[in-house]
């Protein structure tokens, strides 16, 4: 009997945070730096009476997302309640499009094992409120043993987009491609920010196994994963646990797990959940959206990461690697080409990008709109390194300068002391030590005092000069070969 | 008789009701009673109809963008019992069930 | 005559000519609320024992008393949907209804009483005890707005607001002898009204002549952008004329509802009627609403309770009303809450609500309920492109004596069968007065096509003038 081989069918729903003012029923700020519970109102907080009003740009953001993820317009969706007792819930049921979402059919591509392209469907993205957020008290921050939870509403109402692929997905590295190629195509949409680290985008994976014996495993739904680290030790766990189970000839549980980050396991859910089929949301009537909206928000739509990422290799000659490395943020992507348009070299540029303005960026922790070189300044640096007026390491010194002091690119030469056009101070030192460095015979000569007419001297100067192609002054030369001799 | 005690006391149970005995013994009746009467739906044939949802076409307005804080939540805190500083206090989530 | 005997009109043109003064008027209406109080037990909810705020002295209600059926939100001021589980719970917000009638310069005398969440249809379901009928305090006032019909037969205030979700206004307009109008569903911003069965509810004013209704609609009959279901485009003109004629308008009985047997009275009054009609030049025709008489009160108790129960999901304690302090759990926090909280008839349809929309029984019944409401709105669109208008009664019988309700809750329900359709199709409706049997007044009721409002009331004006206007109720004196 040949040895049983698993297949991992994963489908993976996606909560983005839609990017507004407002929360998606009310007019209360999305602000996450307010103060708890002051973003609140009638609506948001079930009080009686209150009735939902729906955000015009919730749908927007809805529409501008599911284009980005090659999704259709539905000219007809609707709102349902979605019901479940939760003191995080104000109504005790969600507002939901879940049954009749304002995009459906689309579809990302991720590379499968062995590098290929594959597509991996979107089912649709529906419209719905998020809950409030709880703080619980045990020291762990878990929920088991806390005593108490403390409910913060300023959640309660924000607006999200719920993302439900098809079961396409055959691994965990897969699923983590997906999530990262969604997260970059909703943030170039503007639809969301889409920021892990702000609870903005969470993962619900459904991962089932099929035998090769002809058993296919039921399905599976883990819950919980906050980061792609998460999502990707989630799905593996999960695997191995089913995989195990089918080869001793157990049966998987159709059942909600929840993923342990600390401990690394996944763990079914205590808490007994109840499916209701959702009633129609009375108090919303149907959302329509016409043929001229699609145009405008379609319009609206820039250019996607992959096809940018395309153009940079074919039509600008970049590397691969580097066209990914920056069109991964459409901010840097814009960056890049505003230097572009001022002048550089394309890949002068995106090299430059890639290394100095990123690595400056890391340092900080910065985004690239908050960066103060202007694309235009680093354009015109870009520039003068070509046309060597400046050695690569007095650009790179500029680049610095600038950086540090906010200043232009004319003030940071000149605070510098370089030249223009020639090669001096730091760069020049380089050039001497890399000089002496390769002529250690030379060196000992002249140390041990043989070189008495000053000929061994006059033989580095000479190939000083030669290395910064006679941009450096003589007399510089010489001083700095006395002092580096020192 | 479509639903007995125990299933009726389930469906209490998930809509947060503890019944006594008394009330669960009127819930069985009533409910049984309520769903004999719905069975006339099925003396039509509802096919092809479609879901009323709303009195007649209409659309979803739709509200700007635009921040408008409410001027009393202060008001809406002190309505709870359960407001502990900034926050809504509640006993632990996760119980035996 | 007392002050309080005055009907709306007549208060507001005898503030403008200062006859009265709003202080006089005030004083008038609270002394007779003194009175007859003990008797009847209107309120959950008196105001009045401030002098009044001055209003808006500009606005057409300016000084003019009025009272809210609790199930709407006061701002500040204790709102109860007469449930124990919202406590003494102040809604820190007006509803759109109210604060219309507010900056028309309205005064409000208290909140009174109805069956919980408006879950009844004698004021018997209530936290805070039954409501009994001016007329005969013995009997119910019908409900579930029975404390607004109350106090405007007595003569507590010259109109009132009601809520009407499947005959929550008609039915105590008529067991208490005023007229009730349910507009057309859309008409009034159901913000800041608890919810029942939200696609059905609708907001509505009693008064003691059609004239007052008419001017209580024109200030509630205002797009709100709160509502979603609110609609915008319709502009009705409610202004009160004399010169209205029913002259070649097609009134219709439902061939249907002729089987069923009625109290006398009612069908002397509907003869009554039909007569006034046919003298006034309408044309008196039949129409035929065979699903409506037979699956109408079953598809409207299945999506009244679906939508119900998910409206009362809101109430677990955490953040208003009654509540516990000492749950081990949030699960047994909320049962708690919730068990105390709703009354009996409230937990039965909450039971029936969920158990409708279980995923095992959805479709079976509360799918099957949204489309006999498609034939049943489809019904009364043909209906009404044979007619202008349909008479039938409002209910089968008149007012029953306290605590002598059919114990069977469904033949109970089977009663509704004349108002709840309306709510249905989203129709408005008229309940008005054709006069007394014995000391109990006789209603019937006017329904018309959708948006059909002011010609509704435009017809109940010519009724109100051959069937007489109502005399306010001795209140148990
Ligand atoms: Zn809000």
């Amino acid at each position: 009997m040949s040895e049983l081989t698993f297949t991992p069918v994963i489908g993976i729903e996606i909560h983005i945070r839609l990017k507004t003012d407002t929360k998606i029923f009310c007019s209360c700020s999305t602000n996450p730096e307010s103060p708890a519970n002051t973003n609140i109102c009638p609506v948001c907080m079930g009080l009686p009476g209150s009735l939902p009003r729906l955000n015009h740009n919730v749908v927007e953001k809805g529409m501008l997302a599911g284009l980005a993820l090659n999704c259709s317009v539905q000219p007809k969706s609707l709102f349902f309640r979605k019901s479940y007792f939760y003191p995080d819930l104000p109504k005790g049921h969600q507002i939901s499009q879940c049954d009749l979402p304002v995009v459906a059919d689309g579809y990302i591509e991720v590379h499968d094992a062995d590098g290929n392209l594959k597509k991996i469907r979107v089912n649709h993205l529906h419209l719905e409120e998020d809950a409030a957020s709880m703080h619980h008290s045990a020291s762990d921050g878990r929920l088991e043993g806390a005593a108490t939870s403390y409910v913060d509403y300023n959640r309660a109402g924000m607006p999200l987009g719920e993302i439900v692929s098809e079961p396409d997905i055959s691994s965990a590295q897969e699923a983590v491609e997906y999530a990262m190629n969604l997260q970059r195509r909703v943030r170039y949409a503007g639809a969301s920010d889409a920021d892990l680290d702000k609870g903005m985008m969470r993962f619900d994976a459904n991962v089932s196994l099929k035998c090769s014996d002809g058993r296919w495993g039921r399905k599976v739904e883990v819950k919980n994963m906050n980061s792609f680290r998460a999502l990707e030790r989630a799905i593996e766990f999960e695997i191995k646990r089913q995989k195990k189970i089918l080869l001793s000839g157990g049966e998987v549980l159709q059942e909600t797990r929840h993923w342990n980050d600390a401990k690394g396991v996944t763990s079914a859910s205590r808490v007994k959940e109840f499916y209701r089929k959702f009633i129609v949301e009375p108090d919303l009537p149907p959302l329509i959206v016409n043929q001229e909206w699609i145009d405008r928000v379609t319009a609206m739509m820039p250019e996607m990461p992959d096809v940018r990422a395309n153009r940079y290799v074919n039509d600008m000659g970049l590397p691969r690697d580097v066209a990914e490395v920056i069109t991964d943020d459409k901010n840097l992507a814009d960056y890049f080409e505003s230097c572009v348009k001022a002048g550089a070299n394309p890949v002068r540029a995106a090299h430059w990008v890639r290394t100095e303005v990123l690595r400056v960026l890391n340092e900080r922790g910065q985004k690239i709109d908050a960066f103060t070189v202007k694309p235009e300044v680093l354009a015109g640096l870009v520039s003068r390194v070509d046309d060597r007026k400046l050695s690569t390491t007095q650009g790179k010194e500029v680049f610095d300068y600038m950086c540090a002091n906010g200043a232009g690119l004319e003030d940071a030469v000149k605070a510098l002391g370089i030249t223009e056009g020639g090669v001096a101070g730091n760069a020049l030192n380089d050039i001497i030590a890399a000089v002496i460095a390769a002529n250690p015979d030379v060196l000992e000569e002249i140390k041990s005092g043989k070189d008495k007419k000053g000929k061994k001297l006059k033989f580095l100067q000479g190939l000083v000069m030669k290395e910064t192609k006679g941009q450096a002054k003589p007399q510089e030369v010489a001083e700095a070969i006395a002092k580096a001799l020192e | 008789m479509k639903l007995d005690e125990h299933e009726v006391n389930e469906i209490a149970l998930e809509s947060r009701l503890v019944l006594t005995e008394q009330e669960l013994a009127g819930a069985v009746r009533y409910i049984n009673n309520f769903l004999d009467m719905l069975d006339r739906f099925k003396e039509l044939d509802l096919k092809d109809v479609e879901p009323f949802s709303f009195a007649e076409a209409l659309e979803c307005p739709l509200r700007p963008d635009t921040v408008i804080s409410f001027p009393a939540t202060q008001a809406i805190l002190d309505e709870s019992e359960h407001v502990d500083g900034p926050y809504f206090k509640v006993p632990r989530i996760v119980e035996a069930e | 005559m007392e002050l309080y005997e005055l009907n709306l009109n007549d208060v507001i043109e005898g503030l403008k000519a200062k006859r009265f003064s709003p202080s006089e008027l005030y004083a008038s209406c609270k002394q007779r609320i003194d009175t007859c109080e003990p008797n009847i037990h209107a309120f959950i909810t008196r105001t009045d024992d401030t002098q009044p705020q001055t209003g808006n002295d500009g606005g057409i209600f300016a000084g003019v008393p009025t009272v809210l059926k609790d199930n709407l939100c006061t701002k500040g001021i204790r709102t109860t949907a007469a449930s124990r589980i919202l406590g003494d719970w102040k809604p820190p917000y007006d509803a759109t209804a109210w604060k219309y009638l507010r900056e028309a310069g309205a005064v409000l005398m208290g909140k009174v009483n109805m069956d919980e969440f408006a879950m009844g249809s004698t004021c018997g379901n209530s936290a805070f005890g039954p409501t009994h009928n001016p007329h005969d305090i013995s009997r119910v006032p019908g409900g579930s707005s029975g404390g607004s019909a109350a106090a405007v037969s007595a003569g507590y205030v010259p109109f009132s607001l009601g809520s009407d979700t499947g005959g929550s206004i008609r039915q105590p307009a008529s067991f208490c002898g005023v007229y009730g109008f349910k507009p057309t569903y859309g008409m009034v911003s159901r913000y800041g009204l608890i919810s029942y069965g939200s696609s059905l509810d609708q907001i509505g004013p009693f008064a003691r002549t059609v004239r007052d209704l008419q001017l209580v609609m024109s200030v509630l009959a205002q797009y709100d952008p709160m509502d979603s279901s609110c609609f915008r485009e319709k502009n009705p003109d409610f202004t009160h004329r004399e010169d209205v004629s029913l002259k070649g308008k097609r009134v219709a009985l439902v061939k249907e509802f002729q089987d069923f047997t009625l109290d006398a009275p009612i069908a002397e009054a509907m003869t009554r009627t039909r007569k006034v009609l046919e003298d006034e030049g309408a044309i008196i025709a039949e129409v035929s609403l065979p699903v409506v008489a037979r699956y109408a009160v079953a598809c409207y108790y299945a999506l009244a309770m679906s939508e119900a129960h998910t409206n009362l999901e809101r109430y677990d304690g955490v953040r208003y009303g009654y509540t516990v302090t000492d749950a081990a759990g949030v699960k047994e926090m909320f049962e708690r809450v919730r068990s105390y909280g709703f009354g009996s008839e409230v937990k039965s349809r909450i039971i029936a609500g969920t158990c409708l929309t279980e995923p095992s029984r959805c479709d079976e019944y509360y799918v099957a309920a949204t489309k006999v409401r498609t034939l049943i709105a489809q019904e009364f669109a043909r209906a009404f492109g044979e007619t202008d208008y349909i008479l039938q009664p409002v209910t089968p019988s008149l007012p029953h004596r306290i605590g002598e309700e059919d114990e069977d809750e469904m033949k109970v329900y089977e009663t509704d069968l004349y108002t709840l359709p309306v709510n249905l199709a989203g129709l408005p409706g008229l309940s008005f007065f054709t006069g007394y049997a014995g000391n109990l007044p006789v209603g019937l009721q006017l329904i018309g096509p959708r948006w059909s409002d002011s010609g509704l009331l435009d017809a109940g004006v010519i009724l109100e003038r051959h069937l007489g206007s109502p005399k306010i109720a001795n209140g148990g004196i």
